[in-house]
């Protein structure tokens, strides 16, 4: 089973102070450390362990800066064959639409069984760069996933829907998946792997080998910290105050 | 009789090569003695396989985490994680192989391949993003000090204090950072502080194998150092000593290092400070392993103690000074937590309650977090107080 992960290398926000940068379209960066965005590691995992039950390649696709090859390099240590970078600096300004057209592109002469990507990324949390991907290779695709099962050319997938329902759907292939957090345990790489993963190529690509006159179809406006709302009482003082503040209001509100 | 089972080991050249690379060049010193493992704590702990002997061997085979099967390298890279860098084996081996080093050369390896616990990830993260490993913001780094009248430091003050994260952050160990502001008042000493100027000491994250990051922090402390006019450090915490006084130099500090212990023991003995309060309890010591082993620090915390009238001083028999053992804070230990059962900090809580002891002493942040935690868990009732708190009460204040 050939296999395609598209990765992206984010920022790491989840527990950062995050600052906006003098342009007002993007963070400070300077002070953030950098990792394979989240959703994209279970995704990879995910594709190596179709790849232990049934064989296959796993190629790994990344539109990035050339920070992001250190990235690809993971994915090279944990299981990956072969690691593609998109140059970002090549293609400018991004969106959902775009970054799945530019990976359409870059991905146009590899023979796959299905595509994997992360459910979204942890800095534009657009979402929609594996359904994009989809529809514009005209194939099925399942976002949300929990679980993937391969059999008889079909593929069984779990989709984890809003009140803890869980969607069974038979899917053909090939077919794209966008994976959710949780769907199994990332591995970690080992010493052997990682060796061997430092002295592999990664294909470059850029506007030389995409000709793609992908648009884009939304611009960023502005990006603000929202003002602070009124209904949010921040309690300040030495622990001993803030814990008996906090239990007169819990009493106050008869809520014990 | 059981049958005897074949083992095929497959040796791995490139790995040996790779953590050479990262400095685990005292591998080759070892003869396999296995000295170290009559000292490791964790064959006190007893019910986690840690076989400290075998890494010197492991890494001339290229065995460390060698394994391509998953669960299996999961295993392997948790063990690299165990090694809490207190370095008694180092004391014990008669060649003095580092092993902590030789774990530490894998850990980088891993941290550069982002193959390492999310705990110590989101640490490094922190560290990066505001100094210190709490994720607490910087501007509140220097708030420990604001009801006590501490000034910022200048360049014509005899010392900076530098009370590194957890001492100024949390706030029970802020008890610590106060009381050594308090003694300096009192003892008339000029300092100040740094307050959000600086970032944390980066001793810890090094040893859990973020090196570009204890880099990029250690050269950030460096410059405001120099940019202060700073000539001596004072520093609660013997990671924070140990690492200005060994490794900042290799970046181009200049300045001394000084730890509490050491420096409030000179005020006692040149009569600037007299402890003249009673302490009437039965205190044991616990000797940090980076203060002690790593330092040579034993005296001074014990004059300091011993200068205190009333307090008795006692001592764990056959487990005290340089055959102390761990907290299991250190190395990034304090961010891991191990499974009720394979704790260090049980043993040696034990070891210091059996003593009869009324107050356990600590001159370590890390051991003194650690220890608070593994009273309340155990559910004893028994303080644990740094030095420092115990010779400010005894001043009066």
């Amino acid at each position: 089973m050939d296999l395609i992960v598209c990765i992206k290398r984010v920022p790491q926000t989840a527990e950062a102070e995050v600052k906006i940068d003098g342009s007002g379209k993007d963070i400070v960066k300077d002070r953030l450390t950098f990792d394979m965005n989240e959703a994209d590691s279970y995704a990879l995992e995910e594709a190596i362990l179709l790849k232990e039950k049934s064989g296959g390649n796993i190629t790994a696709v990344s539109l990035g800066s050339a920070e992001a090859e250190d990235t690809l390099r993971i994915a090279l240590a944990k299981g990956a064959d072969s690691a593609i970078r998109i140059k970002l600096e090549d293609f400018g300004e991004l969106d959902g639409f775009k970054t799945a057209a530019l990976i359409r592109e870059a991905i146009k002469d590899i023979k796959f069984d299905a595509i994997l990507t992360g459910c979204m990324s942890t800095d534009d949390s657009y979402y929609q760069v594996g359904p994009t991907l989809a529809e514009m290779l005209g194939i099925p695709h399942a976002t949300l996933v929990s679980k993937i099962e391969v059999a008889d050319q079909k593929a069984h997938v779990h989709r984890e829907l809003e009140g803890g329902l869980i969607e069974h759907l038979e899917m053909s292939l090939p077919a794209v998946f966008a994976v959710q957090t949780g769907i199994n345990e990332p591995r970690y790489a080992s010493l052997i792997a990682i060796r061997r993963a430092a002295g592999k190529e990664i294909k470059v690509i850029g506007k030389e080998e995409i000709s793609s006159e992908a648009k884009l179809n939304s611009t960023l406006e502005e990006l603000f910290i929202p003002p602070v709302g009124e209904r949010a009482e921040i309690l300040t003082g030495t622990p001993d105050e803030v814990s008996k503040r906090t239990a007169e209001i819990i009493k106050e509100k008869g809520l014990i | 009789m059981a049958s005897k089972k074949n083992v095929v080991v497959q040796i791995n050249p490139e790995i040996r090569e790779a953590l050479l690379e990262m400095g685990a060049v005292d591998a080759y010193k070892c003869y396999q003695c296995g000295k170290c493992a009559s000292v490791c704590p964790w064959f006190q702990v007893g019910t986690y396989e840690f076989l400290v002997f075998r890494f010197p061997l492991e890494t001339v085979l290229g065995l460390i985490a060698s394994s391509e099967e998953k669960e299996e390298l999961a295993k392997e890279v948790d063990k690299i994680y165990r090694c809490v860098g207190c370095e008694a084996c180092v004391e014990q081996c008669p060649l003095g192989v580092k092993i902590p080093d030789i774990l530490r050369s894998a850990r980088r390896i891993l941290v550069d391949f982002g193959s390492y616990p999310e705990t110590l990830k989101s640490v490094v993260q922190k560290i990066r993003n505001v100094g210190n490993p709490l994720g607490e913001p910087r501007e509140n780094r220097g708030d420990w000090a604001k009801d006590l009248n501490v000034n910022a430091y200048s360049s014509d003050m005899e010392l900076l204090y530098f009370p590194c994260c957890v001492p100024a952050y949390d706030a029970r160990i802020q008890k610590v950072a106060k009381s050594t502001a308090l003694i300096l008042q009192k003892s008339g000493i000029s300092f100040g502080i740094l307050g959000d100027k600086e970032s944390c000491c980066g001793e810890a994250i090094r040893r859990a194998g973020a090196e570009n990051v204890f880099t990029e922090t250690a050269r950030s402390n460096i410059k405001v150092f120099e940019e202060a006019g700073v000539r001596q450090v004072l520093v609660s915490s013997p990671h924070c000593y140990v690492t200005f006084k060994n490794e900042y130099p290799d970046l181009g500090a200049r300045f001394e290092s000084l730890h509490t212990t050491q420096y409030l023991w000179q005020l006692i003995d040149a009569g600037r400070i007299r402890p003249d309060k009673e302490f009437k309890k039965k205190v044991v010591y616990h000797d940090p392993c980076t203060l002690g082993r790593q330092s040579g620090i034993y005296e001074e915390p014990r004059n300091i103690l011993k200068s205190i009238p009333g307090l008795e001083l006692l001592e764990v028999e056959e487990f005290s000074r340089n055959l102390s053992v761990c907290c299991g804070a250190g190395s990034g230990g304090l961010w891991i937590d191990w499974p009720v059962g394979e704790r260090m900090a049980d043993i040696r809580i034990k070891q210091l309650v059996d003593t009869g002891a009324e107050v356990i002493v600590v001159a370590c942040p890390y051991c003194l977090q650690m220890f608070e935690e593994t009273v309340k868990s155990m559910n004893l009732d028994i303080p644990v107080m740094d030095v420092t708190e115990i010779l400010c009460e005894a001043l009066g204040e």
